[in-house]
């Protein structure tokens, strides 16, 4: 089976965590467990036409390594990111920008995923607009929450399509 | 190299030297674990607690997840003497409860002709440690969101700032372009006139007139804006005044009729304050009080109060009053509360609240016709030093 390694990045306390636990073991805390250093989990995708059975190696950092984390030796051989903020905290994505251009640069040509987290907390209409720093990087922006699991696990799908299509 | 078979016994020899004794017992104790792997990159043996859920036999990174992606990078140090790919920190997270933070380091061992994955236990963090990092986090988070919040605060700020000063250009522009057309209507209604001599009916002159009263009322309004616009834009620079006598100067130079009384009460010191605005507000003041009363023999009683750096004044009548609905309308500019009613520009009270919040101040209107006769205006006025 191949696998894969996929990394989790964003500010302290977006939800990297939750969305992950949320994808591997469909469970969501409402305490805070802040990450240190680094907890790595696998997520088994069934075989499905055109790409056959895969495990994702998710790393999931912790937010205070911030931009820091481009020169450690956790994101050797990374095939793909997901870049995480709160939607009700708008200072983290602001820095959403930030770890992607990093990721570009220290990883070129893999994929990324910005994840706009937390989407049940705020109103219906903010949930429709790209933050405007996210637009230049042509990268799927995604609105998720850990807590109900909207688009937890498709966004995961589909990252990993990508990573196939990539390989290929 | 080791043998699977060999797997949780001492190794090698009969007789352990002390240092590996030393070894086992940590390896036991799952500080640290060992496992030989081949050049397929298969585990062939493991020693120690740690790294028990690695299987022998089986691909290197099935169970040890942080290696998955280098396997290439472990493959070449078999070609670069003494190279060591450590990954301090991570732990590998199941279903199955607590997975403790390890360090791996991957070497080759030319004696063993194996690779070496070497796991030690990462300094464990105490769940002291953990809830202080849980604490420091949470503050930072609650910290960077107050900024946020207040950077947008001032940024609103701004706007409105800027909205309110548009609105005061904009209300000064118009107010100031409107005068010359509106003197220039007058006119024609002058030439008009002159134009017909004789020729026009009665009514017709009647018309005229009613045109030229109307743009003359309006050329009053639009005089009115503007000063209103312009209310807390010049800088006044405060003076000694003696309120006694400013009080008395005011209500000396009212018009009223003979029958209608104003008495002056409380204590009346001499402050420190912008005194233009002061009179112009007491004046208008006292002034709505006999304009809008509805009798000849009507009673005004302003009072004074010193609270330390305000002085409380008060402008009470005994006209008619004001219903409790059009209070806020009252202090809408351009409004008279019943038609027909006491003529003037229209600004009245919304003018003298503008001067007073302007320097700072604060009124209030208190008026209950449903209960009893009269209005009392509360002025709280600023000292300054
Ligand atoms: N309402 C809501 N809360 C969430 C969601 N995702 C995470 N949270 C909460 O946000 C807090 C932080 O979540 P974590 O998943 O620990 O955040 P993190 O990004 O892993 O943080 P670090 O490990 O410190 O970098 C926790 O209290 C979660 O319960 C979500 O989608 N909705
Ligand atoms: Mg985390």
């Amino acid at each position: 089976m191949i696998a894969r390694k996929i990394m989790m990045l964003g500010e302290i306390g977006v939800g990297k965590s939750s969305i992950v636990q949320r994808l591997v073991f469909d469970r969501f805390d409402f305490n805070y467990k802040p990450t240190i250093g680094v907890d790595v989990y696998r997520y088994d995708l069934p075989p499905r036409p055109g790409r056959e059975a895969m495990s994702l190696i998710v790393w999931d950092t912790d937010g205070n390594f911030g931009e820091a984390i481009f020169r450690h030796v956790y994101m050797r051989e990374a095939s793909a990111a997901f870049i995480v903020g709160d939607l009700s905290r708008r200072n983290t994505l602001d820095s959403m920008a930030k770890l992607g251009a990093g990721f570009r640069e220290a990883l070129p040509g893999r994929h990324i995923t910005f994840l706009l987290n937390k989407v049940d907390l705020v109103e219906a209409a903010l949930r429709m607009e790209v933050p405007e720093p996210l637009v230049p990087f042509a990268a799927p922006v995604v609105t998720t929450s850990a807590k109900t699991g909207e688009n937890v696990q498709q966004s995961f799908i589909d990252s990993a399509d990508a990573i196939i299509r990539r390989d290929q | 190299m080791p043998s699977s078979d060999e797997t949780n016994s001492p190794r090698p020899g009969p007789r352990p030297a002390p240092l590996l004794t030393a070894g086992m017992m940590l390896a036991e104790r799952g500080i640290y674990g060992m496992i030989w792997v081949d050049e397929t990159l298969t585990t062939v043996a493991r020693y120690g607690r740690l790294v028990d859920f690695v299987e022998v036999g089986e691909p290197l990174t099935r169970e040890l997840l942080p290696l998955v992606g280098l396997e290439d990078e472990i493959r070449a140090l078999k070609d670069s003497d003494g190279r060591v790919i450590e990954l301090p920190g991570i732990a590998i997270v199941d279903n199955k409860g607590e997975s403790p933070k390890i360090n791996i380091s991957v070497f080759w061992s030319k004696d063993e002709e194996s690779f070496l994955v070497v796991l030690t236990r990462y300094s464990s963090r105490s769940d002291l440690e953990v809830e202080l990092s849980r604490q420091i986090r949470a503050r930072l988070m609650a910290e960077a969101e107050v900024m946020q919040t207040s950077k947008e605060l001032a940024k609103t700020n701004a706007e409105l700032a800027r909205a309110n000063r548009d609105l005061e250009e904009f209300a000064s522009i118009i107010s100031h372009d409107l005068k010359a057309p509106m003197r220039h209507l007058r006119y024609i209604v002058d030439e008009i006139e002159t134009a017909t001599e004789g020729a026009l009916s009665g009514s017709a002159i009647s018309k005229l007139s009613e045109l030229r009263d109307q743009s003359r009322r309006m050329s009053g309004m639009l005089t009115s804006l503007l000063e209103y616009s312009s209310v807390g834009r010049k800088e006044e620079i405060a003076e000694e005044i003696d309120t006694h006598g400013l009080i008395h100067a005011i209500i000396g130079s009212m018009r009223r009729t003979p029958g209608f009384e104003i008495e002056i009460a409380g204590f009346w010191p001499t402050i420190s304050t912008v005194v233009a605005p002061l009179d112009l507000v007491l004046r208008n003041l006292v002034d709505n009080a006999i304009k809008h009363h509805d009798r000849a023999d009507g009673h005004i009683r302003i009072s004074c109060a010193d609270k330390g750096d305000t002085l409380l004044i008060s402008v009470e009548d005994d006209g008619p009053g004001i219903a409790k609905d059009q209070h806020a309308a009252a202090f809408l500019p351009f409004r008279r509360l019943k038609p027909g009613g006491a003529e003037g520009q229209g600004m009245g009270l919304a003018f003298v609240k503008r001067w007073v919040e302007a320097a700072g101040g604060r009124l209030d209107l208190e008026s209950d016709p449903s209960l009893r006769r009269g209005t009392t205006m509360r002025l709280q006025w600023p000292k300054m030093t």
